[in-house]
């Protein structure tokens, strides 16, 4: 989050370098060759968390220590259809989700291949002279407008898309702390992710009725593994 | 009662003002001065050894712009006596520049631009050469500086004769010199005629976009030629139109040189970018990229767009990726906010 917010500080100037407010944000962090350093410095660190987790996650899925709930099913796609139906009231239920739902996986795969390209296209900006030694240099200012782009895209999703579902969504509001502690309300639980719930105890799932405290209200926290 | 008393009065101040028959008083000034100063061989030998000449030529005063206007003690006030006091000027440098404060009396706004000059900074510096009002305009044959046009870059061409001579072999100085061209620029069209900033400085380069900007963004003006007026834009949208744009706002210094158009298009030496001395050429790319990117492999100059707008035909690989995240970006973010609006309103009806 510090980083991207490092990025994005010192990004956007850059794209939108005609409005106002760049030339104001450039001469408070110093001047635009700080802001490029400072976007070097935390696009590398960046680009090391990236690379760090894919790693760590093909290790773990290779030694089968995780499991791969993350992955995207035909599932996901009948979810969201039907969740979507149900909030315009087309569907009678709302989707029952298992360990991560789709909107979770959505932005999961959206941010790892949204980092993925932010990566390779910095690289590319960061590096032109070797880069065309073997490519063509008009990728070079495909980079850029994909780069912007993208950034622009990363930014607007996770004010829109991340901040709701995380923060403001009246479900987690203020602040959803499961992906820091594991710990999840047996309620929420049964409310977000009924199939896991149901997997973990042993249980059979029932569908979540409505949105808003469960009847059992005072459930203890179930564990929820780490996320 | 008033009234009629200031009918009168007026009356009076009509009849006592000199009538407009009587001689010029400025031509009889002339005339007196020149009985002395008429003499070719007049002169005046300075302590620092230097000989300051006193001839006026009566012809070249009478047809200069001031000739009809003024006398001879409108500038040189305190030569009212004859014989005249003494000169303190030491040399003629000196003597030129006690004459200085003359023009500012009626020229106010063009002598105060002037003291912002680089020609002034060099002057207070202690630099004698360089140039203030009279070395340009001379003194008692002073005429219109810009007739004909090409009088300017002639004017400037006495002390700045490298720039001269490589810009009367630019596509603009040929023009100029070929056609009498009013489209194109002559030295104070870049480089101002009175607030001359000096050229040499990180701001002055940085503002090259602008300078040229300001005419290869005229539609008209570019549309006689055939030359888009599209340069400007696209310099801009690329990686070292935005930095100098940035850097020219920002209040320290860059630390990183970035391209501005005379960077790869020369200076004075500006040739057309089809002409085979031409910097941009294609077959010359390569070696300009590499004046700011050493050992810039061949693939690097497509890199620049040329100041092409990508197309499906230039750059169709950029135009394509552009064109993507312009779908793409509003229906992602439309429907994720669709999505959040949807959430909510669930929420408020299962309430």
């Amino acid at each position: 989050m510090l980083l991207f917010t490092v990025l994005a500080v010192t990004g956007f100037p850059q794209k939108f370098y005609e409005a106002r407010w760049a030339g104001v944000v450039v001469n408070a962090i110093g001047g635009l060759d700080r802001v490029r350093y400072l976007h070097r410095v935390a696009g590398i660190l960046f680009s090391v968390a990236t690379v760090f987790h894919i790693m760590a996650v093909t290790t773990l899925a290779l030694m089968r220590r995780t499991g791969m709930t993350m992955v995207p099913t035909r599932r996901d796609f009948t979810d969201a259809i039907q969740q979507i139906g149900w909030y315009l009231g087309l569907a009678r239920e709302p989707a029952m989700f298992g360990r991560f739902d789709y909107r979770q996986k959505f932005e999961y795969w959206g941010m790892l291949i949204g980092s993925l390209v932010m990566v390779v296209t910095g690289l590319i900006l960061y590096l032109p002279l070797p880069f065309t030694r073997v490519f063509p240099g008009e990728l070079i200012p495909v980079a850029r407008v994909a780069h912007s782009n993208e950034g622009l895209m990363a930014f607007l999703v996770i004010i829109t898309w991340h901040i709701y579902n995380a923060h403001l969504s009246p479900d987690v509001f203020p602040f959803d702390t499961c992906i820091f502690t594991g710990r999840i309300s047996r309620e929420r639980m049964h409310h977000e992710h009924p199939l896991e719930l149901a997997r973990l105890t042993g249980e059979p799932a029932d569908p979540p009725s409505a949105h808003g405290p469960d009847s059992g209200g005072s459930a203890p926290p179930a564990a929820a593994g780490n996320a | 009662m008033t009234r009629s008393v200031r009918a009168p009065l007026g009356l009076v101040l009509l009849l006592l003002s000199p009538p407009l028959w009587a001689a010029d008083p400025a031509k009889d000034e002339l005339d007196t001065c020149l009985s002395c100063h008429g003499d070719k061989s007049l002169e005046k030998k300075l302590p620092g050894g230097e000989v300051a000449r006193l001839h006026v030529d009566r012809a070249a005063f009478e047809k200069s712009v001031h000739g009809a206007k003024l006398g001879c003690t409108g500038c040189h006030p305190g030569y009212q006596e004859i014989p005249h006091p003494d000169h303190p000027a030491k040399d003629l440098a000196a003597f030129t520049a006690s004459f200085r404060e003359t023009c500012r009396s009626c020229h106010f706004a063009n002598y105060t631009k002037a003291l912002d000059s680089v020609h002034f900074a060099a002057l207070s510096a202690g630099n004698t050469a360089a140039p203030f009002c009279v070395d340009c305009h001379g003194a008692h044959d002073i005429t219109k500086p810009n007739e004909p046009r090409t009088r300017i870059s002639d004017t400037c061409s006495s002390c700045h004769s490298v720039e001269a001579e490589q810009y009367a072999r630019s596509v603009h100085g040929k023009a100029l010199a070929e056609t009498n061209n009013p489209d194109v620029p002559v030295c104070t069209d870049c480089h101002r005629s009175h607030a001359i900033a000096d050229a040499r400085t990180e701001a002055w380069r940085l503002k090259s976009p602008e300078t040229c900007g300001g005419c290869h963004t005229d539609i008209a003006r570019m549309g006689k030629y055939g030359l888009s007026t599209n340069v400007y834009r696209s310099y801009l949208d690329d990686f070292h139109g935005r930095s100098a744009s940035l850097y020219s706002g920002q209040k320290k210094a860059p630390q990183r040189v970035v391209a501005v158009c005379i960077d790869c298009h020369g200076v004075h030496d500006i040739a057309r970018v089809d002409e085979a001395g031409s910097k941009v050429l294609e077959k010359n790319l390569q070696a300009t990229c590499a004046k700011c990117h050493p050992g810039a492999p061949p693939n690097f100059p497509a890199a620049w767009l040329s100041h092409y707008e990508p197309s499906p035909k230039r750059a169709p690989l950029v135009w394509a990726t552009a064109l993507f995240y312009k779908i793409l970006i509003p229906v992602m973010i439309g429907g994720l906010a669709l999505q959040v609006l949807l959430h909510l309103w669930r929420v408020v009806v299962n309430r």
